[in-house]
């Protein structure tokens, strides 16, 4: 059994297109939790390659040492140097084992969760006391370290068990709409999650520590708890997206792990999209993910206009992204959709008490239903207006 | 004769000194983080290589090229790209992702450069090379040794000697202490910006050049070292070009002699010293007062008593001290940039105004008391 092929100017779409699939939940799940931190709370947040990187070596490779534990395949020897030769005996034997498949992929996520939210924790500590600039250059530094270590301490790629193994047995290309599915599900889940907390009081309340520390103090909230909450939930989302990867690519390699491809395309993503705004970041995740794969599709062809410089489309994408990213935030700093305010009820019901309230009650006008019916007429009228303009760009005091 | 550790510990840390210096001095003008400041260092690294390979001449000169290269750059990136976004009323933030993203762009730039050095010149080692040549020698010690530390001086010598002596250097300091009021006194704050940002981009490169001499280099150079230059530049303070000159030469000078320390051992005496400094540490902190701080403090005197306690007893019972004694093995390497690291995120949380901020006297009563 396979996948039938769509041809459309010489490129196989169906392949394509489960590859593409692939690569947007990947970074839209990432860019989400990273507009859960930046754009919501106002954290930038330098260092996300760390939390993506740690939580796909810790997630992937702590699932294999699990299974080598299970199925007794390499037990005693050294997996870290073997892991290839053992990783492909152990994948022959998840076939005919589901359900430790299934287990190994529980596992590597649990880990991945735990790990990315220590290390969100560990970062919060300064991220909670220190200036953005600080923060930045302290999470950038944290993030190179990581890299430069594990690039020293071992340049080989680690081999990690893949759970989907099975399907790929039935055709070619099956297992592709498996891995779909898996991080499919994963990104509606983190999508659902994070529109659910910025919706609810708490999104209103991540959106006051963002633009006014001062105010949000003075009503009573603890802005350092919820910047720390905030980073442990972002960061154990960012490692299950890591780990769910890791699994995906069934290694882990340490070139992988650059902070451009980590921290500058999700931000690149969140900025086009706007910041503050899921819909936006779905919207920039598709942008970025279609030149992204659509270059890499044509690398091949473009290539050969180019003798001198075997990595020439690369480095020619790295321009793009840093002129789009130039562009939009010189342009457009708000991104393609600006951020909404967000209501405390359904618009619906708020136009309806405004209407009856503040039309039909003159004759006892109370102050406070006045005052309501004012706030909705310029909610409604105002595109633009005061309240917009403040909301519009995060990170602005 | 001077051992070798100690020469190459003094030319890396006067190679930072030189770089955290410049990124100061883009903080002091702009007040954003430059990210894409490593990427100054590699365009330093690559003028020497070209100069060293392609036209083989020495390093030397293309260290000066380099200083105009990156002057240019650097100019190019305020002009282009920060100044307009400032004007454009951008926040920190964005002005930040806006250096991240000059960084992508450098690194593109880089990178079709290399490909051309490796497939059209020939060179097969452009992406990664060994120190570059020649170099000369003088007293038993090769140039860069005595290149270094001149050019330090020098730098430090001709900041101070512009700020306090020349008019321009006043009005500099004038642009950067309150920009306003010095547009106000007529005085051109954009062209101070752009001539603290060229200063700042060439010493870049000029340090990345000289680093040729003395290390293995390549495209990767550049942003591995932005550990180390963020932490000079935080532990002078961000805001001192001076504070950052030392901050640069402790950095490097502690990294490197710790590093080789830890892997060979620091010997009975050197392990002594560090119980002690630990125990001092625990005390100090001790003293602060702070439920946290305390616990800290406690479990830092802890560690250091239990050291000594260790080595009293006869040594090789407890892994640690021995290991303190006869050092960790060359597989401490790769970590070495947690020193930089912690030194870093320790300035930030307990000075984060910087080394020149301590009050070293207050310091001694509180501790003596």
């Amino acid at each position: 059994m396979g996948l039938p092929s769509v041809i459309l100017f010489g490129v196989n779409l169906v392949p394509f297109t489960i590859d593409f699939i692939e690569f947007y939940a990947l970074y839209l799940a990432i860019s989400l939790s990273l507009n859960l931190e930046f754009g919501y709370t106002g954290v930038p947040n330098f260092g996300k390659v760390l939390f993506i990187a740690g939580g796909a070596a810790f997630g992937g490779i702590l699932s294999g040492f699990l299974a080598v534990q299970i199925t007794g395949i390499g037990k005693g020897q050294d997996y870290l140097a073997l892991s290839g030769r053992i990783v492909n005996q152990i994948d022959l034997n998840l076939v005919h084992n589901p359900i430790l498949a299934i287990e190994l992929m529980g596992f590597a996520l649990l880990i991945a969760a735990l790990i990315g939210a220590l290390l969100g924790f560990l970062a919060s500590y300064p991220a909670i006391r220190l200036r953005e600039d600080y923060l930045g250059m302290l999470l950038l530094a944290m993030a190179q370290f990581f890299d430069v270590a594990v690039r020293t301490y071992s340049s080989s790629p680690i081999a990690i068990p893949d759970p989907a193994y099975y399907f790929s047995t039935l055709g070619p290309g099956v297992e592709g709409l498996v891995d779909d599915a898996i991080m499919v599900g994963f990104l509606i889940a983190v999508y659902v999650f994070i529109e659910k907390v910025v919706r609810s009081p708490m999104g209103r309340t991540l959106r006051a520590v963002r633009d006014n520390e001062d105010a949000s103090a003075a009503l009573g909230k603890d802005n350092t708890k919820i910047r720390r909450n905030v980073l442990i939930v972002a960061s154990a989302m960012a490692a299950m997206a890591g780990a769910l990867y890791s699994l995906y690519i069934g290694s882990f390699e340490y070139d992988t792990w650059t902070r451009f491809a980590w921290t500058f395309w999700p931000f690149l993503i969140v900025i086009i999209g706007g910041a503050g705004n899921n819909t936006g970041a779905a919207l920039g995740a598709f942008f970025f993910s279609a030149i992204f794969k659509g270059l890499q599709q044509e690398q091949q062809a473009l290539q050969k206009y180019v003798s001198f410089s075997p990595g020439f489309v690369n480095w020619v994408q790295d321009l793009l992204f840093a002129g789009m990213l130039l562009a939009i935030l010189y342009l457009r700093p708000e991104g393609i959709i600006r951020e909404k305010s967000s209501f405390t009820l359904p618009k619906k019901v708020l136009n309806a008490i405004a209407k009856s309230k503040g039309s039909g009650g003159a004759s006892r006008t109370s102050g406070k239903d006045g005052l309501l019916a004012r706030v909705m007429g310029r909610l409604r009228r105002g595109r633009g207006g005061r309240g917009e303009s403040a909301d519009a760009s995060p990170g602005q005091h | 004769m001077v051992p070798q550790y100690l020469i190459s510990a003094l030319v890396y840390a006067c190679l930072f000194a030189l770089m955290g210096m410049g990124l100061t001095l883009t903080y002091m003008t702009t007040k954003v983080p430059n990210f894409a400041y490593g990427d100054f260092v590699a365009l330093g690294v690559y003028s020497a290589y070209t100069a060293s390979k392609v036209f083989h001449s020495n390093p030397y000169v293309g260290s000066v090229f380099g200083f105009a290269i990156g002057a240019v750059a650097s100019a190019i990136m305020y002009l282009g790209v920060l100044r307009p976004l400032a004007k454009r009323g951008s926040s920190m933030v964005s002005l930040m992702i806006a250096t991240f993203g000059v960084d992508i762009g450098f690194v593109g730039l880089i990178g079709i450069y290399t490909d051309y050095l490796q497939y059209v010149q020939r060179l097969i080692d452009a992406a990664q090379f060994y120190q570059l040549g020649p170099d000369f020698s003088f007293g038993g010690y090769a140039g860069v040794v005595y290149a270094a530390p001149i050019s330090v001086i020098a730098t430090v010598a001709a900041i101070y000697l512009l700020f306090t002596r020349t008019k321009f250097g006043v009005a500099m300091r004038a642009a950067v202490e309150n920009p306003p009021l010095a547009r106000v006194l007529g005085i051109n704050v954009d062209l101070v910006n752009t001539i603290s940002w060229m200063l700042a981009g060439g010493l870049a490169a000029y340090a990345g050049a000289l680093l040729t001499l003395q290390l293995p280099a390549g495209t990767a150079t550049g942003s591995n070292l932005i550990v180390e230059i963020f932490s000079a530049s935080v532990l002078g303070g961000l805001n001192s070009i001076f504070g950052a000159a030392v901050g640069g030469l402790l950095i490097g000078g502690s990294e490197i002699l710790l590093t080789l320390d830890l892997g060979l051992g620091f010997g009975y005496a050197g392990a002594v010293v560090i119980s002690v400094l630990l125990i001092l540490a625990g005390v100090f902190v001790f003293k602060m007062k702070k439920v946290q701080a305390r616990i800290a403090g406690a479990v830092l005197a802890a560690f250091g008593a239990w050291i000594l306690i260790d080595m009293a007893a006869g040594f090789p019972v407890d892994f640690l001290s021995g290991e303190l004694v006869f050092g960790f093995g060359p597989n401490v390497t790769p970590y070495q940039q947690a020193i930089p690291l912690l030194i870093m995120a320790f300035s930030l949380m307990i000075i984060p105004e910087g080394i020149f901020s301590i009050d070293f006297r207050r310091l001694l009563k509180r501790v003596k008391s």
